[in-house]
């Protein structure tokens, strides 16, 4: 990863991170500076603390505290100096960066009859370094597609946080709009035209409007804009085919995905939730679920540094839900990663075969013998 | 005649003098105004364009002559830099050291240094509260810098003629 990356924090954290090994730089995944309190960073699947010296502890009696002037030049630097332009963000407890990287905060709120109108103090700050993989998605794109209507399905992608929804979203995004199907019979389609709203700013990293990240040449951007309203504003005005949307589970949500729907848009979207048996638990995705609105579902989770992926369709996504299957709740992401893996994983997968034997599609996962793409999502 | 030469040369030192008093007399309430006009244009890109503040002040500094844009200029290429300074100490550096090429004086900087100290920290509605303050002060300095020329300007003015032609009397 190149260094500029720090370019928004402030010189004394910059010059300190910048520091790092560069086999940690490389699988960084989170940063949190919380004021006086030692500087922790998440990277490779585990969490270190960083000493003084820019080294690597796992000890956190040796980690570096930031003071309240760092935290301070840490909130204006990353707001850009303009608290005033970024309230309805502090509001929501985030703002992102240059580059995509969410920035999570916490202090002390302000309330306003009841709701939270501003938060002051910030304290604690947890930095997520969003990362493109190009070809992440490439394994899983096959199982997605919908051959008469020579298109994807609509598709949830569903896991808990921090294990690679928003970057498998993006490269997905890539692939349908460039065309990259990565499936012999798909091979005349090209590329569909592709609304992405970008309601956190996450997926494109938008710069004056420009997403930084590669999208393919198909992918229009609507940044920083409400999920519900923005489906509605792209299915209107850009003509996509297909939406790509992140973290739905609201009530409105909702509504917005079913008048796509029957726009004749396919919708991909993400959620929170540690596997199916809690998308049915969630109000507003069980009903989706029940009536049938997506097409596949797509499991994610981790197993040392490594994504893999399971698709499910709705047949089979309603069978699991009846038969309580909770194969896939997912272990702390940073718990020390654990060396038997394919074993483990293995197991687990043929369970769930012998569960849904009979049905189409057969769960795909990324080999674990196969390095590089399909590992390490941040 | 060299006498002559020196008089003269006396009588033009004092009027010029008195001439350059009096500008610093008409300059004052003028820069002010411009001043004025500065946090108008940041009420207005920090209220309704939320724009960032960087921008806003480099916007600020394209719409007012100098010496003030160039103190503006300087602080928003500083918070553009990243070199980790924070607004106020980047305002107030900038402000303090840029000062003695202006006309102004203690109490309008008084009112845009404090200003300095709040500005990009808080929300929206407070941002435009402090500005507003902030150029509320700067009305009333304004008030006081006409009353002030009106008194001392042509004052100044003869005053160096005079004084120029009394030394000229003395020496003669």
């Amino acid at each position: 990863m190149p260094p500029v990356l720090f370019e928004w924090l402030p010189y004394q954290l910059r010059s300190l991170l910048s520091g790092l090994p560069d086999a940690v730089l490389e699988t960084l995944e989170e940063i949190r500076i919380r004021e006086n309190r030692p500087l922790e960073i998440g990277y490779g699947g585990r969490f270190a603390f960083v000493r003084g010296d820019g080294s690597v502890a796992d000890d956190y009696r040796a980690g570096y505290k930031p003071s309240r002037e760092d935290c301070k030049a840490l909130l204006e630097k990353v707001t850009d100096h303009s608290l005033y332009a970024v309230e309805e963000e502090l509001r929501r407890g985030y703002v992102t960066v240059a580059g995509g990287h969410r920035i999570g905060l916490a202090g002390r709120t302000v309330l306003e009859g009841g709701a939270v109108r501003h938060l002051r103090d910030v304290t604690s700050f947890n930095v997520r370094i969003a990362r493109a993989r190009p070809g992440c998605a490439a394994r899983l794109l096959p199982a997605l597609l919908d051959k008469a209507a020579r298109t994807v399905r609509h598709t949830l992608i569903v896991s808990p946080p921090q294990q690679g929804k928003t970057t498998l979203l993006r490269d997905l995004a890539r692939a349908v709009s460039s065309g990259e199907w990565n499936d012999p019979s798909a091979r005349s389609w090209g590329g569909r035209k592709v609304g992405i709203v970008d309601e956190r700013s996450e997926i494109a990293a938008c710069e004056r409007g420009v997403p930084t990240f590669d999208l393919g040449p198909r992918t229009d951007v609507l940044d920083a804009c409400p999920k519900a309203e923005g489906m509605m504003m792209l299915v209107r005005s850009m003509s996509p085919e297909v939406v790509v949307v992140d973290e739905i589970g609201r009530p409105e949500d909702a509504d917005a995905l079913r008048e796509a729907l029957h726009a004749g848009v396919r919708v991909l979207a993400t959620a929170h939730a540690s596997d199916l048996s809690d998308v049915f638990n969630r109000p507003v995705l069980a009903l989706l679920a029940r009536e049938g609105v997506f097409g596949a579902y797509v499991l994610l989770s981790r197993a040392g540094g490594r994504v893999e992926h399971r698709v499910y369709g709705a047949l089979e996504a309603e069978e699991a839900r009846r038969r309580g299957l909770r194969q896939w709740a997912a272990a702390p992401r940073d718990a020390p990663a654990p060396a038997p893996a394919p074993a483990a994983s293995r197991s687990a997968g043929g369970a769930l075969e012998t569960a849904i034997k009979a049905r189409p599609l057969p769960p795909i996962r990324s080999p674990d013998r196969l390095e590089g793409e399909g590992e390490g999502h941040a | 005649m060299l006498k002559l030469l020196g008089a003269v040369l006396v009588l033009f030192a004092g009027t010029m003098i008195g001439y350059l008093q009096a500008a610093r007399f008409a300059e004052r309430p003028r820069q002010i105004r411009y001043l004025l006009h500065a946090l108008q244009r940041l009420e207005t890109e920090i209220g309704y364009g939320q724009t960032p503040l960087p921008d806003a002040l480099h916007r600020v500094s394209l719409a007012i002559p100098p010496p003030l844009a160039g103190m503006f200029a300087a602080i928003a290429a500083e918070l553009r830099a990243g070199t980790g300074v924070t607004v106020r100490e980047s305002w107030e550096n900038t402000f303090s050291s840029g000062w003695p090429s202006t006309a102004m004086r203690g109490g309008e900087r008084e009112a845009l240094l404090r200003l300095g100290g709040t500005l990009g920290g808080s929300g929206r509605e407070d941002q435009l509260k402090h500005v507003r303050l902030a150029m509320l002060q700067l009305q009333t300095e304004e008030a006081a810098a006409r009353e002030d020329q009106q008194r001392y300007e042509k004052l100044c003015r003869s005053l160096g003629v005079l004084g120029a032609a009394l030394v000229v009397i003395l020496m003669m």
